[in-house]
């Protein structure tokens, strides 16, 4: 069983929400906000294993090239370049695609692999599981390629929580499609509810069984309001309570530390997962 | 000669979009630009009026001719993101895991597969009362979002030209990745809000690095502030660590959420619209010594 927590909106409670539902569920963690990985600060996970994660992209035989250019044409990505008689690669905006190969007269061109970032991977003594935190190399454009890579690490039928990044763009698709059931958080403010309404498109399209937890929510009757009339209802809401952001700020896994947030997650999820 | 500005974070929901709109509101005469096309919140805080609508045309994708196709597969195999399948009546077909790099183009043996352009949202021109709105819409899910940011900059560039306005605000993205990198290359200055919090301080640390690549000066502003003395100073460090200068500190105050609610920003507020200008006067000293 693999659950996504994910959000359009970045500073929902993504991170929060999936720390604590692994604690809750005392589920395997990885993290896939990849350029902005923060559940360590929460799991502080004894890290003893990191592993590089690569791409495939090509490298030249400067004895073969001529430069005739023909591969800096042909690639969709700009990510060669031809100045004086020599061809440049940008490595950020390849994509890995094979057709420079391919289409090189001189068969000057060969693939190899090449690191996009890494993966730690340890225990934590609070979640009693272990914990993959997905670091993608600063100034790397292949975010989605580095979630997939460790989505193919999950073991399948362990109980796995992905805390995935915010957007509605490919990498929230990356981190959504392993996922069983998908945790929708909500900050139910204007600007939350119009990005949720987004990621619900997504997970509609992905035929994604979900549920829907408000967080920070300044008053109920605003949520009430909103979920009024809509099909998909809010299975919990979280209120804005100063005690949670300074828990937050201690680094404490919120279910560990508010016994409520405990057993109202517990139920939340449980009766979704009774569904599926 | 235009001066932009670009608003970022790393950290998702450390408050740039109701700053941005807060400076843009400020500011005389300015085009915005909402760079945070698959969240695209700006437009909420900001009356507008939408002038114009246009498609956006993603990466061109792989279009299979189902009448010459003879169900070869070689394509597939060419494919490296798994994007081309055959079903069990032998036809092949293109999924949406479609990069369009156009490997199955060059390897299909009876000319089968071309590349097609393919919509992948729209962007908008609007007005405001001091000047001009570019944003945009990714269809959710859709890939290459940075291509449509740098579209809407370009756009707000020519307007900003034509008009002769003298400044671009961008609300950017969260994180550090394509869409970030996409929002920050070519600007002038860039201002990190930073959430006062653990995940604030780790996301600016790794915002700041990416900065450093691109040589531009970035400045910094504290919000949602006062519950930890201990992670303000190591914010104040890790400022200092990345050459970075401190422009302000907005406290944690229920008022300023609740105001959004009802879509209202710090500029509306009158106990935070001086921090707003004081912070807008230091950023746009700061452009005037760019050279």
């Amino acid at each position: 069983m693999v659950i996504s927590v994910v959000s359009g909106k970045g500073g929902a409670g993504k991170t929060t929400l999936a720390t604590s539902i692994a604690q809750v569920l005392n589920a395997e963690f990885y993290d896939l906000d990849v350029d902005a990985p923060n559940s360590e600060y929460f799991l502080k996970p004894e890290f003893n294993r990191e592993q590089s994660i690569y791409q495939p992209i090509p490298t030249f035989n400067e004895d073969l090239c001529d430069a005739c250019g023909r591969c800096t044409k042909e690639c969709r990505f700009n990510a060669l370049i031809k100045i004086v008689d020599r061809i440049y690669l940008t490595e950020s905006l390849c994509h890995g695609c094979g057709l420079c190969e391919k289409v090189c007269p001189q068969q000057a061109i060969s693939y190899r692999d090449s690191a996009i970032g890494t993966v730690r991977s340890g225990y934590s003594e609070r979640l009693k599981n272990n914990v993959h935190v997905g670091d993608l190399k600063i100034g790397s454009t292949r975010g989605t390629y580095l979630i997939g890579e460790l989505v193919k690490q999950i073991v399948p039928d362990q109980m796995a929580v992905i805390d995935g990044p915010p957007g509605n763009s490919c990498s929230a698709v990356a981190a959504i499609k392993p996922a069983d059931l998908v945790v929708l958080v909500v900050e139910p403010t204007p600007f939350g509810f119009h990005d949720m309404e987004q990621t619900e498109q997504i997970l509609i399209q992905m035929e994604k069984n979900y549920l829907v937890i408000a967080n920070k929510a300044m008053n109920e009757e605003s949520v009430d309001s909103f979920f009024q009339g809509r099909s998909k209802k809010c299975s919990l809401t979280i209120p804005l309570d100063e005690r949670y952001l300074k828990a937050n700020l201690d680094g404490d896994i919120l279910s560990s530390r508010f016994s409520e947030v405990y057993s109202s997650l517990k139920s939340a999820i449980e009766q979704e997962l009774a569904t599926i | 000669m235009t001066r932009q500005i670009a608003i970022l974070s790393g950290k998702g929901g450390a408050g740039k979009t109701s700053i941005t709109a807060s400076i843009i509101k400020v500011l005389n005469s300015v085009v915005a630009v909402d760079a945070d096309v698959n969240a695209s919140n700006l437009p909420l805080l900001l009356p507008h009026d939408t002038r114009s609508t246009e498609p956006y045309y993603g990466m061109d994708i792989a279009h299979i001719n189902q009448q010459t196709c003879n169900g070869c597969i070689i394509c597939s195999e060419a494919c490296q993101f798994d994007a081309i399948t055959r079903d069990s009546l032998g036809q092949v077909w293109v999924n949406s895991e479609c990069e369009g790099c156009g490997s199955c183009v060059f390897s299909c043996p009876v000319n089968a597969i071309n590349l097609v352009e393919h919509v992948g949202g729209e962007w908008f021109l609007s007005t405001i009362d001091n000047g001009y709105l570019v944003h945009a819409d990714l269809i959710p899910g859709e890939d290459n979002s940075g291509k449509l940011i740098t579209k809407v900059r370009n756009e707000a560039a020519s307007v900003a030209k034509e008009k002769n306005i003298p400044y671009i605000v961008i609300d950017g993205p969260p994180g550090t990745s394509c869409q970030a990198i996409s929002s920050i290359t070519g600007t002038d200055l860039v201002l990190a809000v930073v959430e006062e919090s653990l995940s604030g301080l780790s996301d600016y640390r790794r915002l700041a690095e990416l900065i450093g690549k691109f040589s531009i000066p970035h400045f910094v502003l504290i919000n949602k502030a006062g519950f930890s003395p201990e992670i303000e100073n190591k914010i104040h460090a890790a400022v200092r660590e990345f050459n970075g200068e401190l422009v302000g500190r907005i406290p944690f105050d229920r008022k300023i959420p609740e105001a959004l609610q009802g879509l209202q920003s710090m500029a509306e507020m009158n106990e935070y619209r001086k921090d707003i200008e004081n912070v807008l006067q230091q950023l746009l000293k700061a452009l005037d010594e760019i050279t």
